[in-house]
């Protein structure tokens, strides 16, 4: 089987990179392209797995492939297609294209070319060979339960975190997390996190022995600190990229008539979460979690349209702010805005903060009652136990 | 993440066509021209002849090109009439044989594509690609030449319930046991092969029955659970084919061979008694219970008509426990594994030196009709369908 996994630096250097995509370009495709999938799949009652399953392809698929040479949208709609049947939860195909189509605007759907389902069964095949018929994929969501019935605590306390930290896997699929660590890895990351914000202390868990300092010892040798707050970073920097305006729409968006720029709608203004129905980026930037010593990191913050993140200028792509604006106002072309003043980079330590509100009360976005057990062992056992 | 800057940053969004995404020519340019790392060409095998048909495609055997020579098959994957892009079902055999490795499992050893190309429509076809195996059991035992000791009947049943017990320890039936599906290798080494119908189950929980398909398992290798309409079945429906097959060992055909469900019903009953809730507790809650003619006062007769074939009471006796009526009572491959019949006098023992005597690769495929309008039967089809007959149904094709 092949590896899946990346450090940062490949990350930096993928196909779209070396097609000309900036980085931060890349990353907003990703995010896009995963937030479409989660949208379309919840749209169409299909479970987290499936829907977890399709933004990995996803993001598979672009560690060989430029977002250039294929379009996010359609590739995202096809991971989904491949997703329902390995995980046994089929749609037709002709149905997700018509929930595609709900969702996207005109000019994103145009991507889809005359046919769009002729489109998705020939990407399939590229897909398939892209990801090597590697088609069992595991996600965090089994491991955080596992890991869960563990911990000892207040039990209206620990099911509170779990679901945030639910949350947090959830939205952890629109980062490239999945590319560069295990699940389980993840899983112990994003419950750290959600124990921090929710202040649920884990004092004890069952299975301790003397040697282990935390909890996840128990399950994941050898992580440190360190790695755990990268990680948690990389999901918190999702809620503060939201404020940043949505850049524009190259490559992946063909125009044969207009520039996007003087179109009556702005599709490449356009808010890509706006559209979502379930629980879209957006509906989180209130998030009441605020950052108790005040900085600037993540959760919490308030919008901040005319504000774009450090590096988020660097491409020549015109911005439109977020909110605020009337529809008449993108008519005209937005003002250029003044080369983005450098900021300085998030706070990165430390993490353990004290956090003067409650936890994000919003409904998660796909946490079932009673999720299933996997479908499968998570590996061939024999003899079994 | 921080971003380096890309060394060729892109234009703002006032562009042109070509400047986006690729069109229609360079997609397929690029399509032809991506060397994909991890999905090598079939050109890298060489086909020899054609080994099987079945619904999903056809078999070949094959020769690799480079120095190795080492033979496969290579199962085509059949997505002419697909509406719904590559097949669920070839989904879930592939993935099936990356999670199943084991001695008596067939091993997949790739996946491979021919190349996209205008004349294709730039959409690959796909090949499953196996270690080869010389033999089918089917093959073996039509051909009167090849004559199994008890030591080596015992070997291959031994082999099967291994696999067995491995597959389901691993959650996962098979739904298709039956001689051609059992694969063996010039050393004597079997291996389960087709898990073109298999797939993961679950215990069910209380209260929340599995919802499967009964339309599963070529119609003579069929359990009285699927017939009836059971839909939460589980490993008992390929205990049962196990027992087929362990008596075909010795019956050299199938010994239920019905034209209908309604007619494999009725043999079934005649074989192993009257399906009655005495016997089998919870068979009135079946689905086509009622709606089946069951045959009534049928005595259970399996030893008493199995005995004539398998002298050995062991083999009897382990016989009647895998052709239980009721699936809760039928055998699991682990206690078959158990019983008596492996741990008695004569051993089982290695089929290599029997099968040295034999040359030729036996497969179903390629094995003359048992006799006149003799029709193999197929689960994918409704009602009886005859395998088409190769080409050249003289060809034998040379293994050494
Ligand atoms: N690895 C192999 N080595 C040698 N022969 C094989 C191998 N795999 C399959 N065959 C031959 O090809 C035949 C058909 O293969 P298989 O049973 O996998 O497909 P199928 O019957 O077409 O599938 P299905 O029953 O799901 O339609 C087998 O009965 C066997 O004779
Ligand atoms: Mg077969």
């Amino acid at each position: 089987m092949p590896y899946w996994y990346y450090d940062k630096k490949d990350l930096q250097n993928t196909p779209s990179f070396r097609d000309g995509i900036s980085n931060e370009n890349e990353n907003r495709y990703r995010k896009e392209g995963a937030r479409f999938i989660i949208d379309t799949g919840s749209k169409m009652d299909l479970g987290y797995n499936t829907v977890a399953t399709g933004v990995v392809y996803f993001h598979r698929f672009y560690m060989f492939h430029s977002f250039r040479t294929f379009p996010r949208y359609i590739t995202a709609c096809c991971c989904l297609f491949l997703a329902g049947k390995v995980e046994e939860t089929p749609k037709k195909c002709k149905d997700i294209i018509k929930v595609a189509r709900s969702l996207l605007t005109d000019q994103k759907f145009s991507t889809f070319g005359e046919d769009p389902k002729e489109e998705v069964m020939t990407l399939e095949r590229i897909l398939l060979q892209t990801i090597k018929f590697d088609l069992q994929v595991e996600h965090p969501y089994g491991y955080l339960l596992k890991y869960a019935k563990c911990l000892k605590g207040d039990k209206t306390k620990l099911q509170k975190m779990v679901q945030m930290a639910w949350t947090f896997v959830n939205d952890s699929l629109c980062t490239t997390l999945c590319l560069q660590w295990e699940p389980e890895v993840i899983a112990v990351a994003l419950m750290f996190l959600a124990g921090k914000l929710s202040k649920f202390e884990v004092v004890d868990w069952n299975g301790r022995i003397p040697k282990h300092n935390a909890w996840w010892d128990m399950f994941v040798e050898d992580i440190t600190m360190e790695l755990l707050e990268d990680i948690c970073h990389q999901v918190l920097d999702l809620y503060s990229m939201q404020a940043q305006p949505s850049g524009g729409d190259s490559p992946p968006i063909p125009s044969t008539t207009k520039p996007p720029k003087n179109e009556k709608k702005p599709p490449s203004g356009t808010p890509p979460t706006s559209v979502s129905p379930v629980a879209p980026v957006v509906n989180k930037t209130a998030t009441p979690v605020k950052n108790g010593a005040g900085m600037g990191v993540g959760m919490g913050m308030e919008p901040r349209p005319e504000l774009p993140r450090a590096g988020a200028g660097a491409g020549a792509e015109a911005r439109f702010p977020l909110y605020g604006a009337p529809p008449g106002a993108y008519c005209a072309p937005p003002p250029r805005l003044p080369p983005p003043p450098r900021l300085p980079p998030p706070p990165r330590l430390p993490l353990p903060l004290v956090y003067s509100e409650p936890p994000p009360s919003y409904p998660p976005v796909l946490v079932p009652p009673v999720p299933p057990p996997p479908y499968y062992p998570p590996r061939p056992y024999y003899p079994p136990p | 993440m921080q971003g380096v800057t890309a060394p060729r940053e892109q234009a703002p969004p006032v562009i042109s066509t070509s400047s986006t995404i690729l069109n229609m020519r360079e997609k397929e340019k690029y399509i032809e021209d991506f060397d994909f790392p991890f999905c090598d060409e079939s050109s890298k095998y060489e086909k020899v002849a054609k080994i099987g048909q079945g619904t999903f495609g056809e078999v070949f055997k094959a020769r690799a090109r480079n120095s190795s020579k080492k033979f496969v098959a290579m199962k085509k994957v059949l997505m002419d009439n697909e509406k719904e892009g590559f097949p669920i079902t070839a989904l879930r055999e592939i993935k099936i044989l990356q999670l199943l490795k084991h001695e008596n499992v067939v091993n997949l050893i790739e996946i491979c594509r021919t190349k996209a190309t205008l004349h294709n429509k730039y959409r690959s076809t796909f090949y499953l690609v196996f270690d080869f195996c010389e033999h089918d059991l089917a093959g073996l035992l039509s051909n009167v030449n090849v004559k199994f000791s008890l030591g080596e009947i015992k070997k291959v049943m031994q082999q099967l319930l291994n696999g067995l017990y491995y597959i389901h320890s691993n959650k996962i039936l098979h739904r298709d046991m039956k001689a051609a599906n059992v694969l063996i290798t010039k050393n004597g080494i079997l291996k389960l092969a087709d898990f073109g119908l298999a797939r993961a189950f679950s215990v069910a929980k209380s209260g929340q029955a599995n919802k499967y398909t009964n339309r599963v398992v070529t119609l003579w290798y069929r359990p009285p659970e699927l017939l009836l309409g059971d839909r939460n079945y589980g490993p008992p429906v390929d205990m049962w084919g196990a027992g087929c097959i362990m008596a075909e060992m010795w019956t050299r055909s199938p010994i239920m061979q019905g034209p209908t469900e309604q007619q494999q019903l009725i043999l079934i009953s005649q074989l192993c008694g009257s399906c009655t809730p005495d016997v089998w507790p919870g068979v009135e809650n079946l689905d086509l219970y009622n709606k089946m003619e069951l045959p009534k006062g049928q005595k259970r007769k399996v030893k008493e008509r199995l005995k004539h074939y398998v002298k050995d009471p062991y083999g009897c006796d382990l016989l009647d426990k895998l052709l239980q009526l009721d699936p809760a009572k039928r055998y699991d491959a682990d206690t078959a594994l158990n019983h008596d019949f492996f741990w008695t006098d004569p051993m089982p023992c290695d089929l290599a030196s029997m099968l040295a005597q034999h040359t030729q690769s036996m497969f179903e495929y390629l094995a003359p009709p048992r006799r006149p309008g003799h029709l193999r039967h197929h689960h994918h089809v409704a009602g009886a369908q005859p395998k088409p007959v190769p080409q050249d149904s003289t060809y034998q094709d040379r293994v050494f």
